[in-house]
């Protein structure tokens, strides 16, 4: 291979390097831009959650069922005047009034609030249905009913377990039967 | 004699030709273009297919209701987070990349009470990068998610009640 020869070699190869980096460079460092803009409208909101007190499964607290949400059941066993209740977690009372007895149970509700300059809220309780005649329902000794809210706090702290108690009473002459009710809390910031 | 006659004609018949030539050329650039596509999972985007697209979250509170398309995967003591879902979708074209390199970043600083994330990313007016291969041609899903302090307004919290933009930047770097 003369002088000529490898001169042309070196410069097909070269040649070729060029190509080869010509297609690299084509193909890295292109860019493609965007923009996206983001809306919302934050409210201001507030939570409710029922939670064990921490004296849970001690006489007078009853564990809850799905305790930490807003949605809750509470089982206080069974009851007569003269036997008392099934649950050692249930207090119970006799004579409580002229021929009633009482079982009742504590438990701990926790309202948060988000985005809300709000100091504190009340609390309010309703059942679910008239309780049949003899058979009264409270929160805190507070007769509840089932036309319309009744108040049980004015001025609860936010994010603080309040405890609650809740209670049946039960006269005599009340026929043996299941005692049901769903009882709705509402928490309205103040 | 009559041969050579006949030849003769039959020059005359050709019609006459003439030829030219163009040279054309044609320099076939490459490229890439980055578009929003609305994600089935999240909310719909307006200008959805393009370039510079809408993302609205609605109303958004730590325990209310949301719009459809939006999650609330935390609930924190300090903050929560809402999320959407939304596409980005890159197309090269004259380009022998194989893949590319997404970032984004805040057109200016998060307003008050506000962070923003793509996927696990927290964006800052700085680039930051999502995904370093993306793949061509493809719709690639990524999460938009909003952490908001449930703190109070003027207490560090975002303002409540009136509707509060930003904008986000993206770019695609071919690989």
């Amino acid at each position: 291979m003369n002088m000529n020869d490898r001169i042309g070699v070196w410069r097909s190869l070269f040649v070729a390097c060029s190509c080869l980096w010509s297609l690299t460079a084509a193909g890295q460092g292109q860019t493609g831009t965007a923009q996206l803009t983001i809306t919302m409208t934050v409210q201001s909101s507030i939570s409710l959650v029922f939670q064990d007190n921490p004296a849970v499964g001690t006489n007078g607290f009853c564990p809850l069922t799905n305790s930490g949400t807003n949605n809750v059941g509470l089982d206080l066993g069974s009851a007569s005047f003269t036997g008392g209740d099934s649950l050692t977690c249930v207090a119970f009372i006799k004579n409580v009034g002229a021929g009633f007895y009482q079982v009742s149970s504590a438990f701990d509700v926790v309202v948060t609030k988000a985005n809300s300059s709000s100091p504190n809220y009340r609390l309010a309780a309703q059942i679910s249905a008239a309780p049949p005649a003899n058979v009264t329902w409270l929160i805190n000794n507070i007769a509840l009913t089932n036309s319309a809210f009744t108040q049980l706090d004015a001025t609860d702290n936010y994010a603080t377990p309040i405890t609650k108690t809740l209670q049946v009473q039960v006269k005599n002459p009340v026929p043996a039967q299941v005692l049901q009710e769903t009882i709705t809390f509402l928490a309205t910031a103040n | 004699m009559a041969a050579l006659m006949l030849w003769s004609a039959a020059l005359f018949a050709q019609n006459p030709t003439a030829t030219g030539t163009i040279n054309a050329t044609l320099i076939n650039k490459s490229g890439i273009s980055l578009v929003f596509d609305s994600d089935p999972g999240g909310v719909a985007l307006g200008n959805n297919g393009s370039s510079t697209a809408s993302l609205n979250f609605g109303v958004i509170s730590a325990f209310g209701p949301l719009a459809a398309g939006v999650t609330r995967p935390v609930v924190g003591a300090n903050s929560y987070t809402v999320r959407t879902l939304f596409d980005v979708q890159v197309i090269q074209a004259g380009s022998t990349s194989p893949n590319y390199t997404l970032t984004a970043q805040l057109a200016a600083a998060a307003p008050t009470g506000f962070a923003y994330a793509v996927d696990a990313v927290t964006l800052t007016t700085a680039a930051q990068t999502i995904q370093t291969n993306g793949t061509y041609g493809t719709d690639v899903q990524h999460s938009l998610n909003l952490t908001v302090s449930t703190a109070a307004p003027g207490a560090g919290g975002p303002a409540v009640g009136t509707p509060i933009s930003a904008t986000i930047n993206f770019t695609a770097t071919s690989n």
